[in-house]
């Protein structure tokens, strides 16, 4: 950690002795930033031309005010919704470099999920500097908002961003009121077969950072587990992810009049809560709100 | 002639629906969550006289979860495994089933076009994803028979799995580009498609036991005629066997039955594949007896890949098709490595 700040740091007095003296000169404006794969990305200036295939570094970029760079971005990237605005490129297992490459952007944003080693290097073949980012934790989430905003010249904007998200998961931390009561989260509903997120995903971790336990933290990341254990363990609260299709019960309804679960804590307290838009899941700035929603279910009952 | 007694007799009957029911049980005191035997009979005990229960959680999880959960399972081993059986028999091929002849697949093309476009019945939301998956199965499987007509006469072995497997793949191009157009149903479909036993009701039971009793009986009713098949389709013709009608009544049967489970479970492969060979082994190849002994035996077999899928990595579970196909893959591979070597010495 403290090597990464000391570097940027480095980086920082290194532009500033630079710029006032070397205005004009490209090299002297360059960028370089070791991405989370430990590759060195290197740039003249600070992009202008971006592509954002995963949701989340949309998110960040819009964020620390770099949304203007945004040139392309995956299909999947949906907030705020000026990004919609923005063309779309396929992105994940689909990932399609033609469509990018035409977009003539400086720099493309990647995750490490779905996105092979042959992409990147063609990409970087082509002209175009790679940077992939890798959210599993939060301090993951600053670590890729402070890469970014290196990328685009928004230092001081991305520090901007971390503080307020660093004061806010500790003001919630201090006054969390979880006392250690049980949360299940549940990904996907039961018709389709019960998936939970368990340890190492940011709804655990900000479970723990409210004072409560997950009630399958022995399981390791998401996973598709048993109803009986779900009414065993009992949960004092559960949160969905499930988005509303439009048509029949809303995912909390559903929960609510489940055949067997009338005895399960959270429902007879109907302590649910629904969390659709990815707040708890996306290794963005708005894992801040995701948290929020879930300290109000434990504060206000609902 | 031992024309005497073809069929199971009462006593063999009564043997089978035991070793059923004991699976059966065995299946409901085992679980994910382990509960005392004795407060899992008497909970079952009071459940079943209505008298109150007292147990709570330990109540809704047997009730609620493990039982429907092991009748769906049960009746959708019996009913997937019965098809098959009609199937291999009907079509003189070991490799017939559900899923190589391509069934499943259309069935769930099916399922996912209904939930793709909104497809309801109004008063019934589920019949709409079922009468879909049942008609696409019926269609798969009429395109699928008659093009390997169209290429091989006889209805080869080799014909009918490369005409199953390509049409699996198209059909599965399909469901791909569906889900493309239909982005915001796509978590549905995703998750749909991996089938899922979990959230079986007794609605869902009740369901596949009627499809099973009507179907099943039909399919029972024609062991005579599927017995002369299986000699051949020219003998069946000259002993008085309507060719047209039971071949067609038969196919019915079997899509009805696989979209049925397929709209309730999800497609689970193999079940139908592969336990009438395990039952011909055991039972001969007389359909009188194989149909019925398949019947138990699909529902004993998946009933047990269940509980491996339930309580093997607990509290994770499982897909049931991860473990039916790692077993019936194996059983696949030795069934085609036999059959080959029997074509070698004819």
């Amino acid at each position: 950690m403290n090597l990464r700040k000391n570097f940027l740091v480095l980086v920082a007095f290194t532009l500033l002795a630079i710029l006032p003296t070397g205005c004009g000169l490209a090299e002297g404006s360059g960028v370089t930033v070791t991405d989370m794969m430990g590759r060195t990305v290197t740039l003249d200036a600070p992009a202008t031309r971006v592509v954002a295939l995963t949701a989340a570094d949309c998110e960040i970029l819009y964020a620390i005010g770099a949304g203007n760079t945004l040139v392309g971005r995956g299909e999947y990237c949906d907030y705020p919704a000026s990004v919609l605005d923005v063309p779309a490129v396929q992105s994940g297992s689909e990932t399609n470099l033609e469509q990018i490459i035409a977009l003539q952007p400086q720099l493309v944003l990647m995750d490490t999920m779905a996105q092979s080693e042959s992409q990147v290097n063609q990409l970087e073949a082509s002209g175009i500097r790679v940077a992939v980012s890798e959210g599993t934790d939060i301090e993951g989430v600053y670590t890729t908002i402070t890469t970014i905003g290196t990328l685009t010249g928004k230092n001081a904007e991305a520090a901007v961003l971390v503080e307020s998200m660093q004061k806010s998961f500790a003001d919630l931390a201090q006054n969390a009121q979880g006392g250690g009561k049980s949360v299940y989260f549940e990904v996907s509903p039961l018709q389709y077969g019960l998936w939970t997120a368990g340890k190492g995903t940011f709804m655990d971790e900000i479970a723990a950072m409210l004072g409560l336990t997950n009630c399958f933290a022995d399981v390791d990341g998401w996973a598709q587990i048993s109803e009986e254990q779900v009414l065993s363990r009992n949960p004092d609260y559960i949160v969905t992810i499930s988005m509303y299709s439009g048509e029949g019960l809303t995912p909390v309804d559903e929960i609510l009049t489940r055949k067997g679960w009338q005895d399960v804590t959270a429902v007879k307290n109907a302590a649910i809560l629904d969390a659709p838009n990815y707040e708890l899941v996306r290794p963005g700035p708005r894992l801040v709100d995701g948290a929020k929603m879930l300290n109000d279910l434990i504060t206000n009952g609902r | 002639m031992k024309r005497k007694r073809e069929g199971f007799g009462l006593l063999e009957i009564v043997a089978l629906a035991v070793v059923t029911l004991t699976t059966m049980v065995l299946c409901v005191c085992v679980g994910s969550v382990s509960l005392p035997l004795g407060q899992t009979v008497r909970i079952l005990w009071n459940a079943l006289w209505g008298l109150p229960i007292v147990d709570g959680a330990s109540a809704a999880i047997l009730l609620t979860v493990r039982l429907p959960r092991v009748l769906c399972v049960a009746l959708s081993g019996a009913a997937l495994s019965v098809s098959g059986a009609a199937m291999q028999g009907l079509l003189r091929n070991p490799l017939a089933d559900g899923s190589t002849l391509g069934v499943s697949s259309g069935a769930s093309l099916g399922a996912v076009i209904a939930i793709a476009f909104g497809v309801t019945f109004p008063g019934l939301p589920f019949a709409g994803t079922m009468l879909m998956a049942i008609s696409f199965g019926f269609l798969s499987l009429m395109v699928i028979l008659s093009l390997a007509y169209k290429l091989d006469g006889s209805l080869s072995t080799n014909t009918i799995i490369l005409v199953g497997v390509i049409w699996s793949m198209f059909i599965s191009s399909i469901i791909s580009l569906i889900v493309t157009f239909r982005s915001d149903k796509v978590r549905s479909i995703t998750f749909w498609n991996m089938g899922s036993l979990q959230g079986s009701d007794y609605a869902n039971a009740l369901t596949l036991l009627g499809a099973l009793l009507v179907f099943g009986t039909v399919i029972g009713c024609l062991s005579r005629e599927l017995n002369a098949f299986a000699i051949g389709e020219e003998n069946a013709r000259a002993v008085g066997v309507n060719v047209r009608r039971v071949k067609l009544l038969l196919l019915v049967c079997v899509s009805a039955l696989v979209g049925v489970c397929v709209s309730i479970g999800g497609s689970i492969g193999f079940v139908g594949l592969v336990t009438p060979h395990m039952v011909r082994l055991l039972v001969g190849p007389n359909h009188k007896k194989l149909l019925l002994a398949s019947l138990f035996g699909g529902a004993i077999f998946l009933m047990l890949a269940d509980l491996v899928a339930r309580v093997l990595l607990n509290p994770v579970e499982l897909p049931i098709g991860v473990v039916t196909s790692l077993i019936g893959a194996v059983a696949f591979i030795l069934i085609f490595y036999r059959s080959r070597k029997g074509d070698a010495h004819a």
